[in-house]
């Protein structure tokens, strides 16, 4: 089977189709019982290993598991860990989830979440050849007819990952005069582009990537920290699930930074990309196009429940031109009308700038796929980067080309990749200080903008995975 | 057939460590050699005897795999096990390393130009291969990255004329690619082979070419356009690639290399048997299945390993060969009479 990740995550090693058993080099930690000196060891017909004690009693030993946490903070083999993605995040696990509520008392529940990022919903509207809102409507439907509580639009959260975003460049830009280091900023929601700069160019790289949450991440604060709240749960008691564009998301979501100790739950649970969620769909025998009508649900009382707003500046959540237009205000009080895209080498590689008086203030590129990517990183590496903020993407085209995405038949992908990206046109943008909810949840939930609660809440950190040494070495 | 490969001389190229491999410039006047030591040496005739002229070191931090000349033959690129691709610029007997290609994952395996002198072409063990782009300023930058192998790419080589670029691989494939609006995609996928194809070679037109392969083997492929003649299927406007002979039972162990020389169309393979052999196409034999004879075969070509052949651009039937033993061997090849 080819990777389902992204080139730049599949280079790193990331997705090197070495089992776990075969080239790990993580010490797994044994639970060692007392007592019992020696002891047999017998073995199943179905594999499973069974110590023998002395009085003939027998116990099955655990296997030894490595968690895909341990395989991203590990530099050794890192393996696919496919398997161990598949087992922790797919449909098969929210159906365990739902059929376990379904057969729990009502106050064993628990309350189940998925949030939908726009890129899926876009997909699946082509599809079924239905508008994003028919779309987001008859999905809401479905997931609440197989038991899921809340259905929420990560184009939401993402209003909240856009803020942060353009007030993070604005400060490094001022500082700039006396850091260095502080430019190009590079924007931080692909968790592809994220994990390759953290395996290959960690140094170099995390200074200059944005700390801003991904809407999925902040998306997972909302869920298991403001809205827990509001049900009156902990947030263990919650069950969030992502639909997403794609797979790197679970890497993502798999990262201990979104891990909460203290209640020993993630903010988000599990990461469906869209390919799967279509597959639930078939799995259920659901005709699509059938499905009522809901109304949307919303984390805000004054947001709308009858269609979903989105954002200007393409299908990749659009940081460039909110950071670009934000900035262009805050620092030289220029209000851009348009944003336009230069391409460069290809149409992968764009860029944008703001001049005045043939000067140019602004430099911005759009980079996406890995080979753009390259040439950013070459160009960092060597201190010839000529851009103030660069949204970089792993995929190309960006994450309505997610790997998560629908597939088009073999030769029809460009055709398809092109009705996805109109349909996600056709959504209503709204800048996002101005979405219903948004600044009065600055408000009453994070204490203000830029306070420490929202600088924790909707921010996070990086961490350089040192490069170990192989564990053969090559001679050939 | 013995006194049809004749040695002209030896040098302890890589001396303590094993020379893996050679680049005529194509002029043919230099030979590049590249080994284990980390270094490459330029050789040159003064008189009649092979001298070092220059010594490229502190380039790489480990082994140097494969060097390659520009069309221009003012460039040498030399890659290596550090994950690097080193660009060195000749000002007369003087190497200048100008820039450092970075971005493989692990090894680089191979390095090759195309005929233009605008893209170069790396892969590595990391599985990808990589086209760069070479502007008028020597800047490089990465069009394109490859993942068609699902292994260790362990050559690649660029079509004679156009730009159309070959791949080997661990995976027991060779892949061709060629650029498609703007990036570049694999367009065929050679199989046949039942292990790893170490190393490929265009003949001089372009439009056969020969892979060798740790199966003992050596494959000739043809190119067969849309529409051919002998209705050779082709899906949409690419060709096809169909194996029209395969060279079994001439070697003893892995072959290693095969060059395809452009002056005559004769055929040398190194091999770990330590030996050389040279093959040539049977005269009037069918073009759709040719016939090739062993013309030459020298046993104890080297002490050890033979890592790469390879035919002087203009010096007719003169051949150089490396080996892990270190040394560098120059023959001259004869055409053995009746053929």
């Amino acid at each position: 089977m080819a990777s389902p990740f992204s080139r730049a995550l599949q280079l790193t090693d990331l997705d090197d189709f070495i089992g776990p058993s075969q080239d790990c080099t993580k010490p797994v930690k044994v639970d060692r019982r007392p007592g019992s000196g020696t002891a047999k060891i017998h073995i199943e017909d179905d594999g499973s290993y069974f110590q023998v004690s002395q009085d003939g009693g027998a116990r099955k030993l655990e296997k030894a598991k490595i968690s895909l946490k341990d395989c991203l903070a590990c530099s050794g083999c890192v393996t696919s860990a496919e398997s161990v993605l598949i087992t922790q995040q797919s449909h098969e696990e929210l159906r365990k989830v739902l059929n376990a509520n379904k057969a729990a008392p009502p106050e064993q529940q628990r309350l189940v979440v998925v949030s939908v990022s726009p890129q899926s919903t876009a997909s699946l509207a082509a599809r079924f050849q239905l508008s994003p809102t028919d779309t987001a409507k008859k999905l809401t439907s479905f997931f609440k007819q197989i038991g899921v509580h809340y259905v929420f639009d990560t184009a939401f959260s993402r209003n909240f990952s856009l803020l942060e975003s353009q007030r993070e460049f604005v400060q490094r830009f001022r500082k700039q005069a006396n850091s260095g280091q502080a430019l190009p900023v590079l924007a931080s929601a692909c968790p592809g582009w994220v994990c390759y700069a953290e395996k290959t160019h960690g140094s170099v790289l995390l200074p200059h990537l944005s700390t801003a949450r991904s809407p999925q991440q902040v998306m997972g604060v909302l869920v298991k920290d403001f809205f827990a709240q509001q049900q009156h749960r902990s947030p263990d008691q919650l069950y969030h699930v992502a639909v997403m564009p794609c797979y790197d998301k679970k890497l993502e979501a798999a990262r201990p930074d979104f891990f909460n100790q203290e209640f020993q739950t993630r903010d988000v649970d599990c990461v469906l990309t869209t390919g799967e969620v279509s597959t639930l769909l078939d799995e259920e025998g659901v005709v699509f196009p059938d499905l009522e009508s809901t109304p949307l649900d919303a984390l805000s009382s004054c947001a709308s429940t009858e269609e979903p707003i989105s954002h200007w500046g393409g299908g990749s959540g659009g940081y460039l031109e909110h950071v670009f237009r934000h900035a262009a205000r805050e620092l030289f009080g220029i209000h851009v009308a348009e944003v336009t895209y230069k391409p460069l080498r290809n149409k992968d590689f764009q860029e944008v700038t703001l001049e005045r008086d043939s000067q140019v203030l602004l430099r911005f590129a759009a980079t996406y796929g890995f080979r753009n990517i390259q040439n950013v990183v070459q160009k960092i590496r060597r201190g010839r980067c000529p851009y103030h903020y660069v949204e970089v993407m792993a995929c190309p085209s960006g994450c309505l080309n997610g790997g998560g995405q629908l597939r088009a038949p073999d030769g029809h992908g460009r055709e398809l990749l092109q009705q996805v990206e109109r349909l996600y046109r056709t959504v209503r943008t709204q800048a996002p200080e101005d979405v219903p909810g948004v600044l009065e949840l600055y408000e009453y939930w994070l204490q203000g903008l830029g306070s420490d609660r929202a600088a924790r809440l909707l921010h996070t950190q990086y961490h350089a995975v040192e490069k170990t040494s192989s564990s053969f070495n090559i001679k050939w | 057939m013995k006194d049809s490969l004749v040695l002209l001389g030896r040098v302890p190229a890589h001396p303590d460590s094993r020379c893996w491999y050679l680049a005529w410039n194509p002029a043919g006047t230099l030979l590049a050699s590249c080994g284990g030591d980390r270094r490459v040496r330029i050789w040159g005739t003064e008189g009649d005897s092979w001298i070092c002229k220059s010594i490229l070191s502190d380039g790489h931090q480990r082994t140097v795999r494969k060097v390659a000349w520009s069309p221009c033959g003012n460039y040498l690129a030399s890659a290596s096990f550090d994950a690097t691709t080193c660009i060195w610029k000749k000002s007369q007997d003087d190497f200048e390393c100008v820039t450092t290609l970075e971005g493989h994952e692990n090894e680089v395996k191979s390095v090759a130009w195309a005929p233009s002198g605008n893209l170069l072409a790396t892969c590595s063990r990391d599985k990808s291969v990589w086209v760069w782009e070479v502007d008028e300023e020597d800047e490089y930058e990465c069009v394109s990255v490859l993942n068609s192998h699902t292994q260790d790419v362990k050559h690649v080589v660029w079509h004679p004329s156009q730009e159309l670029l070959a791949s080997a691989s661990y995976d027991d494939t060779v892949k061709l690619y060629r650029e498609e609006e703007d990036d570049w995609v694999c367009c065929a996928t050679l199989e046949g082979h039942e292990s790893t194809v170490w190393s490929l070679a265009f003949d001089p037109s372009g439009q056969r070419l020969a892979s060798c392969s740790d199966d003992r083997t050596v494959r000739i492929w043809r190119q067969y356009p849309p529409g051919n003649e002998q209705g050779v299927a082709c899906s949409g406007s690419d060709p096809s690639w169909k194996c029209i002979c395969t060279l079994s039972g001439f070697h003893s162990r892995t072959i290693y290399d095969v060059a395809w020389c452009q002056l005559t169309g004769a055929l040398a393979t190194a091999c770990g048997d330590d030996a050389i052999r040279v093959f040539e196409e049977d005269p009037g034999s069918n073009p759709q299945q040719p016939t090739f004879s062993l013309t030459a075969h020298l046993p104890q070509a080297h002490s050890q390993d033979v890592n790469c052949v390879a035919w002087n651009p203009k010096e007719l039937g003169l051949l150089a060969s490396c080996s892990d033993d270190g040394e560098v061997a120059f023959w001259k090849y004869q055409q053995p009479e009746g053929l």
